[in-house]
């Protein structure tokens, strides 16, 4: 066997599986998220009890038990629908998910031989240099492994590509179900998806003109040796993350399956596990998404002043401190690093679906066509001509710019520290101090006059 | 069979069917579908001539808008399976598939005996099929036509907007002379 396929199944068993489990503790966490903004427990029924002992792990069991309550459900299928396309539209929306993981890079090219080398009775763990090339050792024969599933040199192209494919899915889900509420949401679905998926492409073209490559590995590089993405492209980002939300259909662009309109759109009709692939599909989308955001625009594997051979802390030319780091504990800083800020995205993203409410579909396009297109064409303009001026500048432009990415990197490292910091302090913050974490709307209706109406209408 | 002839002719064999069951399907939605199949197998056989970008441009074109698009009008056009299209009488039937059979077989006796690969170069050269290789193609050597065809394009854009804005000041006059008298213009509706 060939050792690129060998080396292949590890990393697919390592992003297909971190899917599926994320994809499947977000439902849990969708709901506390909810449960917490809308002042409710949430769910923590699900409970395994042996005797006495009663197990509830603050309602983590629910995902296992809807997986189970999936596969015992009947498993309907309206009589008139057409069997064939409504079997297989459950499948065509996994599959696009699954495939698209396939080009994230999780972290740098590893040197298999700087990882641990053994010298007589003497283990070490050795550096390597900055440049990153892997000093190839013919003994033992062992290329350098890329940490991700494949390198594909058209890259993000091949993301918006299987991107495409999930539009067919939802199409002929409702086409099929024979239910005018499912065809009402497949069409607002694939005219969304097809309308959202022009801005999403066109959103980072400044920013693949900035980083000259179609290779999410290099990208990666790029931002680390001069500035995350989301610093030199902050116009593309924020169109960038708008789109992917719309393109995964979630609230606020969650019109194709609006619960208050269409029951809930393209599916339905459909119950049991078929319904459960729509579910976790839509929830592994969201990890995918932030994957994507994570290695285009915030630095994927890079952490700020981290770099192949160890920290260096350097403003431009001035150096302020360095540390070497042997090679293998980079690159597992590296691979947590990007897992992590996948981890914060995803919360970021639940946490945006309970703070804002739905679109009105006419609001929706024009949003799309009339404000985020033209604002991304636009921002390619600008790219591009900043770009013209930028290649005729003197040097010492370059320099600046240097020192002004370098700051960036500060900034970003200063910042992760306070929000860390401030995210632990709440945490073990006293809670019995604030009556109003719990209850605060009947609190709210308690002091507006005992007014038995909600304070909204009070 | 080289791990490469398996994977040319499962490829052949997924656009073949998808290309047949586009044109047998009675559905006109599975006749899409069958398109879809086919355009996807297609893409695979790129992948294997090295031709990475053109597979992703056919997947993002064809697969995700072409083919959406032609979904998204039959669902707009409603459950209507293509019945009593196409029923010809049986000799008219034996007929045309006879032709197109013995056209296809010609073509494809033809192109095999014309298909010595005598103009291949032994080796590809160095990154062929690349984005950036493309790239400098297009603005390059190609440059016109490559222009030419987007202003072709950008015509087709305009002419779009242009049929489907119709005759909006016609309708406009008509609905205000049927206003009952004495009715107010709406505000911000001009005269």
């Amino acid at each position: 066997m060939p050792n690129y396929i060998l080396y292949a199944i590890p990393k697919i068993l390592i992003m297909v599986g971190f899917l599926f489990n994320v994809g499947g503790i977000l439902t849990w966490v969708d709901r506390r998220q909810s449960a917490m903004i809308q002042d409710r427990v949430g769910p923590n029924r699900a409970v395994i009890k042996i005797g006495k002992f009663e197990l509830r792990l603050w309602g983590l069991l629910h995902p296992a038990a809807d997986g189970v309550k999936f596969f015992f459900k009947e498993d309907f299928m309206p009589p008139k629908a057409d069997k064939l396309l409504f079997s297989l539209a459950p499948i065509l929306a996994m599959i696009p998910v699954l495939c698209l993981v396939a080009v994230i890079p999780f972290g740098d090219t590893v040197c298999p031989d700087a990882l641990i080398q053994t010298v007589g009775n003497v283990t070490q763990l050795p550096n390597i240099a900055r440049s990153g090339l892997c000093t190839f050792d013919p003994r033992t024969g062992l290329q350098p492994i890329d940490l991700q599933i494949v390198s594909l040199d058209i890259g993000l192209l091949f993301v918006f590509a299987m991107a495409g494919q999930g539009i067919v899915s939802a199409a002929i889900s409702g086409w099929s179900s024979d239910n005018k509420f499912s065809l009402m949401g497949a069409l607002r679905a694939s005219s969304q998806m097809v309308s959202y998926e022009v801005t999403l492409g066109l959103s980072v073209v400044g920013a693949l003109m900035i980083y000259g490559t179609l290779r999410l590995g290099d990208m990666v590089r790029w931002q680390s040796e001069h500035a995350w993405g989301i610093f030199v492209q902050p116009v593309a980002f924020f169109i960038f993350f708008a789109a992917l939300v719309a393109e995964s259909k979630r609230i606020p662009f969650d019109l194709p399956e609006a619960e208050s309109e269409l029951v809930s759109g393209y599916f339905t009709e459909y119950s049991g596990m078929k319904f459960g692939m729509f579910y976790f599909a839509e929830y592994m989308e969201i990890v995918t998404s932030s994957m994507l955001v994570v290695t285009v625009f915030l630095g994927g594997w890079g952490l700020p002043f981290v770099h192949r051979d160890g920290i260096t802390i350097a403003f431009g030319e001035g150096m302020l401190a360095q540390l070497p780091l042997p090679h293998l504990v980079v690159t597992v800083f590296g691979v947590l690093a990007f897992f992590i800020k996948t981890l914060t995205l995803c919360w970021i993203q639940t946490f945006v679906r309970w703070s804002l409410p739905r679109f009105r579909y006419d609001q929706l396009m024009g949003l799309c066509w009339k404000v985020l297109l033209p604002v991304s064409l636009a921002n390619i303009f600008v790219t591009g001509v900043v770009w013209l001026l930028l290649d005729m500048a003197p040097p010492f432009v370059g320099n600046m710019l240097q020192l002004v990415g370098d700051a960036t990197q500060g900034f970003v490292a200063v910042l992760v520290t306070f929000l860390v910091g401030s995210a632990v302090f709440g945490l073990f913050r006293s809670r019995t101090k604030d009556p109003r974490i719990i209850g605060a709307s009947a609190e709210l209706v308690r002091s507006a006059g005992k007014s038995p109406q909600s304070p909204m209408q009070a | 069979m080289t791990i490469g002839q398996v994977y040319f002719y499962l490829c052949a064999a997924v656009a073949l069917f998808g290309a047949l069951a586009a044109v047998c399907a009675k559905s006109p939605v599975r006749a899409a579908l069958g398109l879809l199949m086919m355009v996807l197998a297609v893409a695979g056989l790129y992948l294997s001539l090295d031709a990475q970008f053109l597979a992703a441009i056919q997947l993002i074109v064809y697969a995700g808008a072409i083919v959406v698009l032609f979904v998204f009008v039959l669902m707009l056009l409603g459950h209507t399976p293509l019945v009593g299209v196409g029923d010809g009488s049986p000799a008219a039937r034996i007929l045309g598939a006879t032709g197109f059979g013995a056209v296809a077989l010609a073509a494809m006796i033809l192109s095999a005996r014309n298909a010595e690969p005598t103009n291949f170069p032994a080796a590809l050269p160095a990154g062929f099929g690349s984005v950036g290789e493309i790239g400098r193609l297009m603005f390059t050597q190609t440059l016109v036509p490559f222009e030419l065809s987007s202003a072709l394009l950008m015509v087709a854009v305009v002419g779009a907007v242009a049929v489907s804005k119709g005759e909006k000041p016609v309708i406009v006059a008509a609905a205000s002379v049927l206003a009952p008298p004495g009715a107010a213009p709406k505000p911000g509706e001009s005269q």
